[in-house]
């Protein structure tokens, strides 16, 4: 927060950030030897799974959301609570195999904001 | 060949430059240092980091393994290979020997052991003698993709290291063999802040520490010494009316 002596103006000027919000997370899952098919009710599971491994139970408890799914490239839009983002983050990024399948987790964007994921600002691309 | 796919997967994943380790155990017996692999005989067209325009940069390391004192006298030798290297790291398996590492050897990197319950305790003085001296420590996080015991050893291990260190001089690599063993570079920053870095130094620990530690290989190699000039005190002019002006001595040596 400013003061009103910092930036000379007649009324205090306050910039917080956004509480408890939520962070967004666009995931895809790689399995090198293919030929695997998740429905949404497994990724998910594979989301818990692998929060359950590095983070225990309470880890596992963590309330995740996935709001998008594309059963095709495996991709999908997660939503976290911003206190519990870097848990998920690390649990995603440490997973090595689910149900003796080697995979690998790859977070391609994340964002506080929902519509910052639908472009790149890095390349300026818009999908 | 896998070799090349590793190094499509990194340039894929944004990474810029990629440094071949070669491992030495000095436990087995006889062992050479082998000339290192120039990156142009792996690969004939190294793969292009996608956003940018150059292809990414190969460099090769050593990772020595010492667990007795006669191991270390190898860099202290001139004629070997070790010279041709571009970063040179030490896995010191004792205590005296991480002290001996921390102050003494000249090398760019200290690697922790992620595999097994360490087998010494960090203490303070040596661990700032090596920041000190521009020394990095790195830990590895693909043990811990594959085996949750290894998990627990990783994690204990870098935790006690930054406690210690205090965050400096950090650096998380990977030691994979898969292109699926990779992870990104926000990816392993994020590790960063599960080992008990702050963001800045986990950020640190993927890029500028990196290049700092390319930059001290680089010294290595290249000074062995430095040359100065200082500048002498003038003794007082006195007049001298036989030489004319042109024919006085110009210089004294």
């Amino acid at each position: 927060m400013r003061s009103t002596r910092e930036l000379g103006l007649a009324k205090p000027f306050a910039t917080r950030a956004a509480q408890p919000g939520h962070h967004y997370l666009r995931v895809s899952v790689e399995f090198p030897d293919g030929g695997v098919r998740l429905n949404a009710a497994h990724f998910k599971q594979l989301i818990v799974s692998a929060l359950k491994e590095l983070h225990g139970e309470v880890g596992a408890a963590l309330p995740v959301d996935v709001l998008t799914y594309d059963e095709k490239t495996l991709s999908a839009i997660l939503r976290v609570s911003s206190s519990g983002f870097v848990k998920l983050w690390s649990a995603l990024t440490l997973l090595g195999s689910y149900q003796n399948r080697k995979c690998a987790f790859r977070v391609v964007q994340t964002s506080p904001f929902l519509l910052a994921l639908s472009g790149n600002s890095r390349e300026l691309v818009l999908d | 060949m896998s070799q090349s796919s590793l190094y499509n997967q990194n340039a894929k994943l944004g990474y810029s430059t990629v440094a071949i380790n070669h491992v030495i155990d000095f436990k087995e017996k006889k062992q050479e240092i082998p000339k290192p692999i120039s990156p142009s005989e792996l690969l004939p067209s190294l793969p292009i980091i996608p956003g940018k325009l150059k292809p990414i940069k190969i460099v090769t390391r050593l990772t020595l393994v010492v667990s007795d004192p006669s191991h270390c006298n190898v860099l202290r030798a001139t004629s070997s290979n070790i010279r041709l290297y571009d970063i040179i790291a030490v896995f010191p398996k004792t205590e005296k020997l991480f002290h001996v590492a921390c102050t003494n050897l000249d090398v760019d990197l200290i690697c922790i052991s992620v595999t097994e319950k360490l087998p010494f305790y960090f203490r303070r003085p040596p661990v700032n003698m090596a920041i000190d001296r521009g020394i990095y420590f790195e830990v590895l996080y693909t043990p811990a993709i594959k085996d949750s015991t290894m998990r627990r050893y990783t994690i204990s291990n870098a935790l006690s290291l930054v406690q210690i260190c205090k965050g400096k001089n950090v650096i998380i690599s990977s030691a994979a063999e898969r292109p699926l063993e990779l992870r990104g570079p926000y990816d392993v920053a994020n590790l960063g802040l599960l080992f008990g870095l702050s963001e800045s130094d986990a950020k640190a620990a993927v890029s500028t520490n990196c290049r700092a530690i390319l930059l001290h290989g680089e010294t290595r190699k290249t000074a062995c010494g430095v040359v100065y000039t200082m500048k002498k005190p003038q003794p007082v002019e006195e007049e001298e009316e036989t030489l004319p002006a042109c024919k006085r001595a110009k210089t004294q040596v």
